[in-house]
């Protein structure tokens, strides 16, 4: 194996382990997610119906992705400004590791650890919660939040170019919380007036989460959806980008 | 002997305001070469511009014969850098096998963890260290990929005196054999005592290069003095050549000269009452100011 992938993996691992030691990584992304699925469900009752499935499927997909999304915002974002502040980010200019790989093995880390939340928060719902979905249903939403929470690490990328770590804590909590409850993460969009439902289909929260309600639904994934999510992802990426490139021209 | 470093007319402005000033320096392999000058003088600014960091506005910059952004030249240079903390989350031992991943001939890691001093903190987190030790670790890092270019910007900050002295011997160990040391730091003596190469630099400009002891003899010469008897008078002493300055303290005088030497013999020549003499040679801290102040 070359320098570089042995170099890249190592800094997987690195990435992973930093996360997992992060306690507040633990509690936002799979404490609360699943503490709020269990509170939510008993609360609302597992089989009411929400939009043609039951609601402890509906609100499964709902906390997964909130989860994932949490992840790949707040705690990405966090790792980054403090590698920033602490110069470290100055220190690997200088290592022989490519740039293309410190960030490869970044969004390599993260996917790893949604991964996971993913599969945790869908054993919580089939073994305890008794969710009941064709094997494909389980693939097919699986593989959707996933691939989806890619988008949302261009967010955290944004957030990561503001200096100031705790600012980058409470800002990124706060972007992450608003966007969820507005995007109907926390309670489903019918349940609000009819402004707010259509500010929830602008945000890329309920892009994501829709996507796997229709598949528990027994519906596919509209392509507007990916459309949305596409052109955050693109707003994200030239913002932080440019961000990125004022503050290093010095 | 090879060209470890070659600044060629190198100038780095910040809005307008020139940082480093046409600066063209050679550094070749095997040399410990220490960069001093007041804070703000450009040193930082240099070592960036060195290690690729940085790009200068005018004249070009060569490590190993490179570009310092190849990745095959930074598979061959080391650096502690001011300013930069621990990673967070990881213990000691695991950033520096982060690190040692990066090359492609690290060192060991129990060899690191000891010219580190670090054994005994190997299991522990990077961010539960104290100051010093960070720094250690961050010396532990640079030597990781076992450097032929090591660059040490104000190293010793914040390690204690027992830290301190073991950092230097195994510096001084490393140059012994051939690896090149560019070291910026504010212990003039530390400077004095492990670098082959003092090179002077103030407002972005070169002002000596030399030897330590070259820069000592150069800028203030040295100094003897004595005890004067009672016929020796200040208007006596002006008549004798050789002597640039003369300051007394109660009955003692010291007399500055560039040559001591000849400055000795004059003075028996024109039969000053002298006893208890001392020749000194002249501080590199008062070299060092000499220099800054022109």
């Amino acid at each position: 194996m070359s320098t570089t992938a042995r170099a890249t993996l190592a800094q997987i691992k690195a990435e992973i382990l930093r996360t997992v030691r992060n306690k507040r990584f633990v509690i936002f992304s799979i404490i609360m997610p699943a503490a709020f699925y269990f509170i939510f469900t008993s609360t609302v009752g597992d089989n009411t119906q929400v939009g043609g499935t039951d609601w402890k499927a509906y609100y499964l997909m709902s906390m997964t992705t909130y989860g994932v999304i949490g992840a790949s915002v707040t705690s990405l974002a966090v790792r980054i400004a403090r590698e920033r502040s602490q110069g470290w980010t100055r220190l690997m200019r200088i290592t022989p590791l490519p740039g293309w790989a410190q960030i490869t093995a970044k969004v390599a880390g993260q996917g790893l650890l949604n991964l996971c939340i993913i599969l945790f928060m869908f054993l919580i719902g089939a073994l305890v919660k008794d969710v009941n979905l064709t094997a494909l249903q389980w693939i097919e939403s699986g593989l959707w939040i996933w691939l989806g929470a890619f988008a949302f690490m261009s967010l955290g990328t944004l957030l990561g170019t503001i200096r100031n770590v705790e600012v980058v804590q409470v800002v990124g909590n706060m972007v992450y919380m608003a966007m969820s409850i507005v995007g109907g993460l926390w309670m489903p969009t019918a349940t609000m007036p009819d402004l707010m439902q259509t500010i929830a289909k602008a945000m890329p929260t309920y892009q994501l989460g829709q996507g796997a309600w229709s598949i528990v639904g027994g519906g596919a994934i509209e392509w507007m959806g990916v459309g949305i999510l596409a052109a955050y992802v693109v707003v994200f990426m030239i913002l932080s980008t440019y961000i990125i490139r004022k503050q290093e021209a010095v | 002997m090879a060209v470890a470093i070659q600044l060629d007319n190198v100038s780095k402005s910040f809005k307008g305001k020139k940082a480093v000033d046409s600066l063209s320096l050679t550094i070749e392999q095997g040399t410990v070469v220490a960069l001093l000058g007041p804070n703000g003088a450009g040193k930082t600014t240099t070592v960036s511009m060195i290690l690729g960091l940085q790009q200068p506005t005018t004249g070009s910059v060569k490590l190993l014969g490179g570009d310092p952004r190849e990745i095959s030249v930074r598979d061959r240079i080391g650096a502690m850098l001011q300013e930069v903390s621990v990673v967070d989350s990881l213990k000691v031992a695991e950033t520096i096998n982060l690190f040692r991943s990066y090359y492609t001939k690290p060192l060991p890691l129990d060899r690191l963890l000891k010219v580190s001093n670090l054994e005994g903190e190997r299991n522990k987190l990077a961010s539960a260290l104290s100051g010093g030790q960070q720094r250690r670790l961050g010396f532990a890092i640079a030597l990781a990929g076992d450097p032929d270019v090591l660059f040490l910007d104000e190293p010793t900050v914040g390690m204690d005196v027992s830290s301190r002295q073991l950092f230097w011997e195994t510096v001084r160990a490393m140059a012994g054999r051939g690896r090149t040391i560019v070291l910026t730091t504010h212990y003039l003596e530390e400077a004095d005592s492990v670098a082959d190469r003092i090179v002077v630099i103030n407002n972005g400009k070169l002002v000596a290069d030399g030897t330590p002891s070259e820069i000592k003899a150069g800028t203030n010469g040295r100094v003897i003095s004595f005890t004067a008897g009672s016929s020796v008078t200040t208007e006596l002493l002006r008549a004798i050549p050789g002597i640039d300055d003369i300051e007394w303290s109660q009955n003692r005088v010291m007399l500055k000269s560039a040559d001591t030497d000849r400055l000795l013999i004059n003075l028996v020549k024109y039969g000053i009452e002298m006893r208890d003499i001392e020749i000194m040679s002249g501080g590199l801290e008062e070299a060092f100011q000499t220099l800054v102040n022109k």
